[in-house]
């Protein structure tokens, strides 16, 4: 499968594309929010008005790329929660007028398939549309739906994506169960931390994916996932994964690796990193934050480095001068569920 | 083509706790929509449900599980897991095998703990219990560590159509070659978040809903779940096959967040694209199992996509009069009762039909019809956000 295009809303300046120019935001906190985009020209006023962020986010990453590619056979899109605080704001309706007369827009912004359905809407496309919510495997699952279809020659040319939004409702939620630092770092001191817990951000990132390699970007090889990994699993899934794909490690040029700076379960890209000899590792998360489709950032900013841009020194975690022509991305949500992409230049 | 056979089937719905009892009642005609007894909202007074006669706490000691913080949601999917899993005989090896994928659905999750979710969401809660319970995807992962689940994981959530798209990836996937078996299926417990965000869309019924009937005035909702074993020609051996999956396809209406075009747009390329995956002409579909809500506006739509494809009327029936809209677990629901007409070769009536919407004047199937010859039947599923889908099942030649 190769990737013609994509976009994406990050809390980073990586929309109007100045995250190249070296223009890194550091972040405070345990939230990185979205650097958002004015919407003016992509969406229309009467519907902006009523969108929550992740609906304005996806739509903002999305309809351009609906705009320029005349031929998209289908919408596939992942996400954990969809627009998680429209669906609090609507339980908050439920709760104080003890379940009264209330107003539907919440509900129905609130399902995570509405982004989806409002990218169709509104670019009139009546192809395949699905959206997978497999937590912190859902954009992995989009890149999986995507392959199949081609295969299946169901389709062309498709937008894959994914959208997350955070807000202080699931940071309380996570808050619950341990996902945050207790005591909060700037971005910069993220990854050396040596604290438990993480901090989370939010965006969107969106594909044009082609069965054809005209006018590709880069080529993604495959993706696999696994889920309650046992002890030295990781090492057995990545010969396994590599050995599928007739790539030998030492053809790895860089790894682009999950690193969220929670000491409980960094060592996971640890433990892979030691197998590897000579390539460059690449962290993102202390850019972005972390959250459960924080991979499709990976895939954006792999795709960025095998199209020859100019990378922000922060993501660089080991440099090596080794031509990066193949990447191998690994990530994990909690230590529970688990995926590789690997990646080629075209 | 790599065929992909059904060799395990399991349900619970308001009509029963498993096929035998799901079965009966659709045999019957006996409905199980009703006052909810053990629903938890002030609408439990005014509508009627499509309820699970099973209480949460005995849903939990029918199963034996020791995992922690179990939602209904879970518990009815793991209901429906078990069975299907009973009736495939899949062994412990076969069920952790990196080649059997679990693909499921659901819309609410864990968010049936409406009041328990809001007090964790704003930090006034006391207990941390269901902290990792409430996404869509929760019961999944529940089910993933319970049966050491090694192969491809995935949710879909499609609103009410998740269910049929997660049977069509499962299937995609064995045909593909990455799987040789799927757990494909959904699982909605009632919750008053849907309750009332379906209630603030005005199409909750006062009464029982009445399905293609021109007084209709919206729908019932229910809950449950069902859980398919779809396994490749390659290891099915000597199984009892229940049915083969010949055809899906899936579309977007592209028309509005939360209803259905009169055109009909979604709806047919979704039939039409499930037809030529199965390589069928419309005249040899026998039964279709609609979505049929009983709303305005979908059971107009889906008679005009309907009447687009096939021209004359095949047999057709909400089996929704029985269950409610059990919403993420409706196709898979209606799928396994699909796979009962194709397996006993009879037709069950669709309730509380009186008077036939016009200019269609199409009475669905009224009385309990056996010895019927039944090969192919069609399921619908159509969501909000335009989601539209629709399988094609066969008898296993």
């Amino acid at each position: 499968m190769y990737i013609l295009d994509h976009r994406c809303i990050s809390p980073q300046p990586t929309f109007n594309g100045c995250f190249f120019t070296g223009e890194v935001k550091i972040n405070h906190g345990n939230l990185y929010y979205s650097i958002e985009p004015d919407y003016t020209d992509l969406i229309p006023k009467n519907l902006l008005r009523r969108m929550e962020k992740a609906t304005r986010v996806g739509i903002g990453a999305g309809i351009p790329l609906l705009e320029k590619y005349p031929i998209i056979d289908g919408i596939i899109l992942g996400t954990s929660t969809g627009g998680f605080s429209g669906c609090v704001e609507f339980l908050k309706q439920i709760v104080q007028y003890n379940e009264g007369t209330l107003t539907p827009t919440n509900f129905v912004q609130s399902t995570p398939n509405a982004v989806a359905g409002i990218l169709a809407l509104m670019s009139k496309n009546r192809g395949y549309n699905i959206t997978h919510t497999n937590l912190g495997l859902s954009f992995e699952a989009t890149l999986l739906d995507a392959m199949l279809l081609l295969e299946e020659n169901e389709a062309k040319q498709l937008l894959v994506g994914a959208i997350e939004e955070t807000s202080e409702y699931n940071y309380n939620i996570d808050s619950a169960s341990d996902f945050f630092k207790e005591i909060a770092v700037p971005s910069t001191q993220l990854l050396q931390s040596n604290t438990k817990g993480s901090v989370r951000g939010e965006g969107a990132a969106m594909f044009v994916v082609s069965s054809k390699k005209d006018n590709a970007l880069c080529e993604l090889v495959d993706v696999a996932q696994f889920s309650f990994p046992q002890k030295n699993t990781i090492q057995e899934k990545v010969l396994q994964f590599l050995k599928k794909n007739n790539t030998p490690l030492a053809a790895i040029d860089a790894l682009v690796l999950g690193y969220n700076g929670d000491n409980r379960f960094d060592f996971r890209y640890d433990e892979l990193a030691e197998q590897f000899n000579d390539t460059s590792i690449f962290s993102y998360k202390n850019l972005i934050g972390d959250s459960p489709t924080a991979n499709s950032f990976a895939l954006w900013l792999s795709c960025s480095i095998l199209e020859g841009k100019e990378i922000p020194k922060e993501v660089y975690y080991k440099e090596t001068d080794k031509e990066i022509k193949s990447i191998l991305i690994y990530n994990h949500y909690n230590n529970i569920q688990h995926s590789f992409i690997l990646m080629r230049s075209v | 083509m790599k065929h992909v056979f059904v060799t395990g089937i399991g349900v619970i719905s308001a009509i029963g706790n498993n096929c035998e009892e799901n079965l009966s009642h659709l045999q019957k005609g006996k409905t199980g929509i009703g006052k909810a007894i053990h629903l938890d909202s002030n609408y439990a007074k005014l509508f009627p449900f499509g309820e699970v006669k099973l209480s949460t706490s005995a849903l939990k000691s029918n199963l034996n599980i020791a995992q922690k913080g179990l939602t209904r949601t879970d518990l009815l999917a793991f209901t429906a897991v078990q069975e299907a899993i009973q009736k495939a005989n899949l062994t412990a090896q076969e069920i952790s095998s990196e080649n059997t994928a679990f693909i499921s659905a659901s819309t609410i999750g864990g968010m049936c703990l409406t009041d328990q979710l809001y007090q964790d969401a704003n930090s006034i809660s006391k207990s941390k219990e269901y902290v990792k319970s409430y996404s869509v995807s929760a019961h999944a992962l529940k089910i993933a560590e319970n049966y050491q689940l090694k192969g491809t994981i995935d949710v879909i959530n499609t609103a009410c159509s998740s269910s049929l798209n997660a049977i069509m990836m499962g299937t995609r996937l064995i045909k593909s070659g990455r799987a040789t078996r799927a757990i494909v299926g959904g699982t909605d417990a009632l919750g008053k978040f849907t309750i009332n965000g379906f209630n603030a869309l005005q199409i909750l019924s006062k009464n029982p809903c009445k399905p293609f009937d021109k007084y209709r005035d919206g729908l019932t909702l229910g809950e449950g779940a069902a859980y398919l074993i779809l396994e490749s020609e390659e290891v099915v051996g000597k199984k009892n096959l229940y049915a083969e999956i010949l055809g899906y396809g899936n579309s977007n209406d592209a028309f509005h967040p939360s209803s259905l075009s009169e055109e009909a747009f979604g709806v047919v390329a979704a039939m039409n694209k499930a037809l030529k995956r199965a390589t069928l002409s419309p005249q040899k579909i026998n039964y279709i199992n609609t979505h049929g809500t009983a709303t305005e506006n979908n059971d107009t739509t889906e008679l005009t996509g309907i009447k687009k494809i096939f021209g004359n009327y095949p047999a057709f029936n909400s089996t929704k009069s029985y269950t409610g809209h059990t919403l993420a677990a409706s196709g898979a629901i209606e799928t396994v009762f699909s796979i009962f007409s194709l397996q006993q070769q009879e037709l069950y009536p669709s309730l509380n039909f009186e008077t036939p919407i016009s200019p269609f004047n199409q009475l669905p199937i009224l009385k309990y019809q056996q010895h019927q010859n039944i090969n192919y039947v069609m399921t619908n599923s159509f969501g909000f956000a335009g989601n539209c889908s629709s399988l094609i099942i066969g008898k296993p030649l």
